[in-house]
Formats: structure tokens, C-alpha cells, sequence
């Protein structure tokens, strides 16, 4: 049985698309048959983050409006064969596309794939309705900061009202070093605001960044961020994981590791 | 009653529906009758006419269009036949015209293409400015870029593999021409090569179709003498 999992936020900006490209990348390497979904018409980054923006000929408003078949549409993942990526359309916009349309969709999908995600467009306009028309399942992105949060709570709010009932909550872009310093909020002040369970706590790290302009998810690999990924992955599936202690990087002895790892 | 005869304007001219199993001469008067009606309206128009309903010989087709022209003052310019075949046959013809037509002229944009814009030529289209990522050029005709070629581009798009895409920096994401697509190689390169790429001279290059693949090299005589 497929399950779908859309991944949003409300506010922009926090790793909604880069969360999408790691968790799914993750997942095909646990060997699940995987297509990501950009539901961000008009503005599509999901491509370029997996580094495959090359390879688009047909997007998901022309599989939508009959201009091609499903499989033409689906661009398979450069290193993950049980991958696939659906890409956005980015001369269109939101109106391109009905919630209802969206479900005849991912149900199609369903029979192909273990998992469905869809990266949803940040804003809770049409965007967003069409991105979790046909969810199971919701992860609700967000980074430690007090705008984010209020977007988010406003997301888990609406995924409620439209009864996407499995949600869970991904804590991204958090830096120790400032939580240390009681500059930011730290995962438990966020779970006591949002109330949802947490999937995943995500660090701020270099790597990503250049991950993201690469177009190679880094998840499973060293660095603490694609652990995290990672993790999540594993949680996704149901296994018991225990939290990355995220302040391992801080300390003296890894500083030195670090350095000793570059030269 | 149904009126025994029907006229119908297309893009050519009119459309004639005859009722199929009245007496000519009488159809004939009922021809005569609605176009004298209908005189003031088409008052000294030219256009072509073509017949439905009724299979008529040549002769009675002339008789049809005396009639008109003796009766009235609307020039008709010529029979069409109205039949799928032929009408398949002056479509295709329309578009070898057009084919040519593409290669011969061309149109001019300034400005930045940027992502999500579209520029869609029946000609040959010159651009000056570039073409982002995410951006798209199509033209019947070829493309040229005076300017960064860093999205899309689509030239020969009525199928013309002879269709070429110049560009003073290239560097696109995809380019078609005719039915053949040819994509930008996967770029997994660290920070500096990226860097020494940026630096190096960038210079005009060409992109056209040989042995059903797309070639990308830069311009120089001999290259422009096969195009």
C-alpha cells in the first residue's frame, strides 16, 4: 500500500524543497519505489535541487491537461533507478491545476510507488490546496524562529480542517551553538508550541547549501544534517530512532577531528 | 421546413448547402433568390465558394456560379472542393510555405528572457539579451542569441533539422531542434572548478543537428559554410 506524504510549511523559505529532495532520495536508498512531486507551479525548484532540470520535456501540468502520458512526464533519478521525479510546470501558475485533479493524479501513482511526496508551494492559497488534496500524511516543516512557527501552526490547523490527520513536525535550520546561547528557541520550546510529534531535527550545515547547488541530496552521508535526513527516513518507516545529539560537532575533540579530516 | 438552400461563410469565402433532392433549375432560382437577398450584404465582395449537400457535375457547378455573378455584384474567384483529402493537401502546402517563410524572415527581441517567460516565433528570431534558466525561445526559423544562452531553446519547431541556435555565451539546459533534443551534461563539479569554468573566455558557439544528434561548436567559417 503507497502512502503520500506531502511536505509543507506555510512560510517560505524554511527547506520544504531541499527536506523533499533529501527525505526521498533517503528513502530510495532504504530501496522503497519513490516519486517526488513538485506541486510548486510557476515557481519549480524541486529539479534543480535534484539536478535534474535538464531532463524535463513534460510537467505535471501537461500529464494533468492530456499533452502527455504519465510515464514521458516522470524523469528518472540520475543515481536511484527506483526514484522519480514529476517536475512543475514553470510557465503556468497555481490555477493550472484542481485539488481534484491532483487526486486523480496521485491515485494513478499509487499503483507504481511505495511512496508519494509532494513538495508543496509556500502560502496556504490554491498552491497548498492542491498539494494536499490527496495526502495521508503531512510533515510540517519549520525552523526555530517565531514567524515560521506561526506559519506552521497555522499549516497544522488547516491540514486538520482538511483532514490530512497524520501530521508530523521537522524542526529545521537549527543552530546549537545559538540555542546554547539562549539566542534561539530549542526543539522542546518549538514541540511545546506546535503540539505535534517530531519526526526530525535537522541542523544548520554548510553542506547543504552546497548539496542544494549541486543538485545532489546529501542524506546519508557524514555531516550531522545528512544524518538527520537520514533518520527521519527511518522514522518514516516506522523504526525507532533515537535524536542526533547535535552538539557533538561543538566539542574540542571534533573541532580537532574536523581539522585534521580537511588537510 | 429546412431552406433548400444554406449559406455559410468560412475562412475562405462561403459554404453553398444545397438541399440534395430538389430539381436543379428550381434550386437554381433558389440560389438566385438568396444571393439577391443577401445582396447587400456581400455587395461587390470577391471570395471563394465551395458546395455541401448535393453531388453536382461540373457544368451544373458553372451554372451555379452564372448565376451568382449575372444576378449580383459578388465576384467568385474560385471553386473549392469540399473534401477532407484536399482540404489535407492545401493545409500541408499552407505549411510548406510557412516552412520556407520561417527561414527567410526573422524578428527581433530586446530584452532578458527570464524564467517562466516564453518566446514562441513563427520566423527566425534574433534576441538581444539573454535567456535565463527556466526560461524558453521557440521559433519556426532559427534562433540566434546575441547574449547568454542559459535556458531553453527550440528552433525548427515545425520539424526542420536544418533549423541552427547561436548564441554568444552557451550554456543551455536543453536545446531542440526539429524532433532532436540534446540536454546539458550533469554538472557535479566542486566550487573552484566552477570557478575556473566562469573564468575561462567564453566564446560564440552554434548548436545544430548532425546524424540525428545535437552538436554544439563554436562558429567559424567552415562550420557557417555547412550550415
Amino acid at each position: 500500500m503507497s502512502e503520500v506524504i506531502v511536505i509543507t510549511s506555510g512560510k517560505g523559505g524554511v527547506g520544504k524543497t531541499t527536506t523533499t529532495a533529501n527525505v526521498g532520495t533517503g528513502l530510495a536508498q532504504l530501496d522503497k519505489k519513490v516519486v517526488l512531486i513538485d506541486t510548486d507551479i510557476g515557481l519549480r525548484n524541486l529539479d534543480v535541487v535534484m539536478g535534474l532540470e535538464n531532463r524535463i520535456v513534460y510537467n505535471l501540468v501537461d500529464v494533468v491537461e492530456g499533452n502527455c502520458r504519465m510515464k514521458q512526464a516522470l524523469i528518472k533519478d540520475k543515481r536511484y533507478p527506483n526514484l522519480s521525479l514529476l517536475p512543475s510546470a514553470q510557465t503556468r501558475d497555481k490555477t493550472a491545476v484542481s485539488p481534484e485533479q491532483m487526486v486523480k493524479l496521485i491515485d494513478e501513482l499509487r499503483e507504481d510507488f511505495d511512496y508519494i511526496l509532494l513538495d508543496c508551494p509556500a502560502g496556504i492559497e490554491q498552491g497548498f490546496k492542491n498539494a494536499i488534496a490527496g495526502a495521508d500524511r503531512a510533515l510540517v516543516v519549520t525552523t526555530p524562529e517565531v514567524s515560521a512557527i506561526r506559519d506552521a501552526d497555522r499549516i497544522i490547523g488547516l491540514l486538520g480542517a482538511n483532514d490530512v490527520k497524520n501530521v508530523e513536525l521537522i524542526v529545521n535550520r537549527l543552530r546549537m551553538d545559538m540555542v546554547k546561547r539562549g539566542d534561539m528557541m530549542n526543539i522542546n520550546d518549538v514541540t511545546d508550541i506546535l503540539a505535534i510529534e517530531l519526526i526530525g531535527a535537522v541542523p544548520d550545515d554548510e553542506q547543504i547549501v552546497i548539496s542544494t547547488n549541486q543538485g545532489e541530496p546529501l542524506v546519508g552521508s557524514d555531516c550531522l544534517a545528512g544524518q538527520a535526513y537520514a533518520n527521519i527516513c527511518h522514522r518514516l518507516l516506522g523504526e525507532k530512532v533515537p535524536f542526533l545529539d547535535l552538539e557533538v560537532k561543538s566539542s574540542v575533540w571534533n573541532k580537532l577531528k574536523e581539522l585534521f579530516k580537511k588537510n | 421546413m429546412s431552406k433548400p438552400v444554406v449559406l455559410k461563410s468560412n475562412k475562405y469565402g462561403i459554404n453553398l448547402i444545397l438541399d440534395a433532392s430538389m430539381d436543379f433549375e428550381k434550386l437554381l432560382k433558389c440560389v438566385m433568390d438568396r444571393f439577391k437577398e443577401a445582396e447587400g450584404f456581400f455587395k461587390n465582395a470577391k471570395m471563394a465558394i465551395s458546395f455541401e449537400g448535393r453531388e453536382l457535375t461540373q457544368e451544373e457547378e458553372f451554372r451555379i456560379v452564372e448565376t451568382i455573378t449575372d444576378n449580383t455584384d459578388i465576384n467568385i474567384i474560385c471553386i473549392l472542393d469540399n473534401d477532407a483529402l484536399k482540404e489535407e493537401l492545401i493545409r500541408q502546402k499552407i505549411e510548406q510555405f510557412e516552412e520556407e517563410q520561417a527561414g527567410k524572415t526573422g524578428e527581433f527581441y530586446k530584452g532578458t528572457l527570464r524564467s517562466g517567460q516564453v518566446l514562441d516565433c513563427e520566423s527566425s528570431i534574433i534576441i538581444l539579451g539573454d535567456i535565463n534558466p527556466g526560461a524558453k525561445v521557440i521559433s519556426k526559423g532559427n534562433i540566434v542569441i546575441l547574449g547568454a544562452l542559459k535556458g531553453n531553446a527550440y528552433a525548427g519547431a515545425n520539424g526542420n533539422e536544418q533549423a541552427f541556435v547561436a548564441a554568444l555565451e552557451m550554456d543551455p539546459i536543453q536545446v531542440k531542434i526539429g524532433d532532436v533534443i540534446g540536454r546539458s551534461a550533469d554538472k557535479a563539479q566542486s566550487g573552484k572548478k566552477r570557478k575556473k569554468r566562469q573564468q575561462a573566455l567564453v566564446e560564440p558557439q552554434v548548436a545544430i543537428v548532425k546524424d540525428g544528434n545535437i552538436y554544439i561548436e563554436p562558429i567559424t567559417k567552415g562550420l557557417l559554410n555547412n550550415i
